[in-house]
């Protein structure tokens, strides 16, 4: 069993250095025609340069959350509380009877505010859209970061899931200790590790060896930011496996 | 790799949560602080004055209704508009071609590719992969440029750099027979098709 249980948009890492994108790309060739695309003609590299731009941006912004979800969420709240209003004030405005309360009466219960209400059913309305706000701020303002490493690759710029990244390492982890899949719980976050290993009972495991399985994994993969590694061997072993 | 606004987003995001906030902590204080309650109250009322004194003023001539009432409901209506544009443009930026050019020294005319060679040749290439449960690929546009994204979702325990790599000989391949460089953009992710698929075990 290999998932990565990776914390929420980095929230528990609050970290900020940022991502960082391959350095190593290849200007590109822009010549027309067929030819192999190593081969940089001569004057052009401020094309190739704009690639590179354009796809450092493009991995910049793949690592952030776009926030499109709660965006949409956002908007549709401001446009139910216009159309609930134009509704009221439009109402008022044919001399028809309001529908829930009318705006003048709604301005004068809110100007007498304390009154009028049980202060307790006041307090917890407050305390709900107040977490309400608070939901909508945090998720402007922290970082957003996704789960996500970044590959180097002499052509494309690569994005791994984490969960990708766990489920390899955990693979290595299963060779290098000799145990089933079962038996491996690899977590990945932005700068950290953690293999988790169940021994069979009575076979004893090598850490290092584990530690050196991984590791090597890792080196070869060599996802940006590189994260450190762990290894925490469970006392009780599993019988049977 | 799409046209989400980013910035407008957290900025928008982070308006209405302080507007929601300020009113959920002034609501939580008028139920608390008795001060509060009566300060509330004076200014309140001073401004619902304020606001009646106005409404009479503007009234429409020959009619009952000022035209506030009008420009409130124009405000409204602008409101809304700008919010569903804003909705409209979260996901945006989908191409349909890869390579468009005019260029008469070469060949006459115009040459137009379209992103779903892109993507059958790539679909076509990864497809004998017993090692992948899915591939996607769509054209975006980046900057006015076209640009690609190619999504292969790999079982449980495949490492992602050999696949990124077999990957991106392929996209170098998609050049040669292109004869253009496109930004692409290789996102090796999980779904629920790899979470609940079995490990591959044999490569």
């Amino acid at each position: 069993m290999s998932h990565a249980q990776t914390p929420h948009a980095g929230r528990s890492h609050p970290d900020t250095t940022h991502a960082q994108t391959p350095d190593g790309q290849a200007p590109g060739s822009e010549t027309p025609g067929i030819q192999m695309p190593d081969v940089q003609a001569p004057g052009t590299s401020g094309v190739g340069d704009r690639i590179d731009v354009g796809l450092q941006r493009i991995l910049r912004r793949e690592t952030r959350s776009s926030r499109a979800g709660i965006a949409g969420l956002a908007a549709a709240l401001v446009i139910a509380a216009c159309i609930y209003a134009l509704l009221e004030s439009a109402l008022r405005a044919i001399g028809q009877p309001p529908w829930l309360i009318d705006p003048q009466t709604a301005a004068e219960r809110l100007t007498a505010l304390p009154g009028g209400i049980s202060p307790l059913l006041l307090g917890a309305l407050g305390g709900v859209v107040a977490m309400v706000g608070l939901i909508f701020f945090l998720n402007a303002v922290l970082p957003g970061r996704k789960s996500r490493h970044l590959l180097e690759d002499p052509r494309a710029g690569v994005v791994v899931d984490d969960e990708v990244i766990a489920s390899a390492l955990a693979r290595a982890a299963r060779a290098a200790a000799n145990v089933t899949q079962e038996q491996v719980m690899v977590v990945v976050s932005q700068r950290l590790v953690v293999v988790n290993v169940r021994p069979t009972s009575g076979v004893p495991l090598h850490e290092e060896r584990i530690l050196a399985g991984v590791e090597d994994e890792l080196q070869r993969m060599a996802p940006s930011p590189m994260p450190s590694v762990r290894v925490n061997v469970a006392t009780s072993g599993v019988i049977g496996a | 790799m799409n046209g989400t606004p980013h910035v407008l987003n957290r900025i928008l995001i982070g308006i209405l949560g302080l507007i929601l906030l300020a009113i959920g902590f002034l609501l939580m204080l008028l139920a608390t602080v008795p001060a509060v309650g009566s300060w509330w109250q004076s200014w309140s009322t001073g401004l619902w004055e304020h606001a009646k004194y106005l409404s009479e003023q503007t009234r429409i001539p020959g009619r009952q209704e000022s035209w506030l009432w009008v420009a409130a409901a124009a405000v409204l209506v602008v409101l809304i508009v700008l919010m569903v544009s804003w909705v409209s443009q979260q996901g945006k930026g989908r191409a349909n071609l890869i390579v468009s050019e005019y260029d008469d020294a070469r060949t006459p005319g115009d040459v137009n590719i379209g992103g779903n060679l892109a993507e059958q040749a790539l679909k076509a290439a990864l497809a004998e992969r017993t090692d992948l449960a899915g591939v996607m690929v769509a054209t975006y546009e980046v900057n006015g440029r076209p640009g690609l994204r190619i999504r292969v979702q790999p079982r449980q325990g495949v490492s992602p750099h050999t696949l990124a790599a077999d990957v991106s000989r392929l996209v170098e391949a998609l050049d040669i027979v292109v004869g253009r460089k496109t930004p692409v953009l290789i996102h090796i992710g999980a779904g629920a098709r790899t979470r609940f698929s079995k490990a591959e075990r044999v490569r």
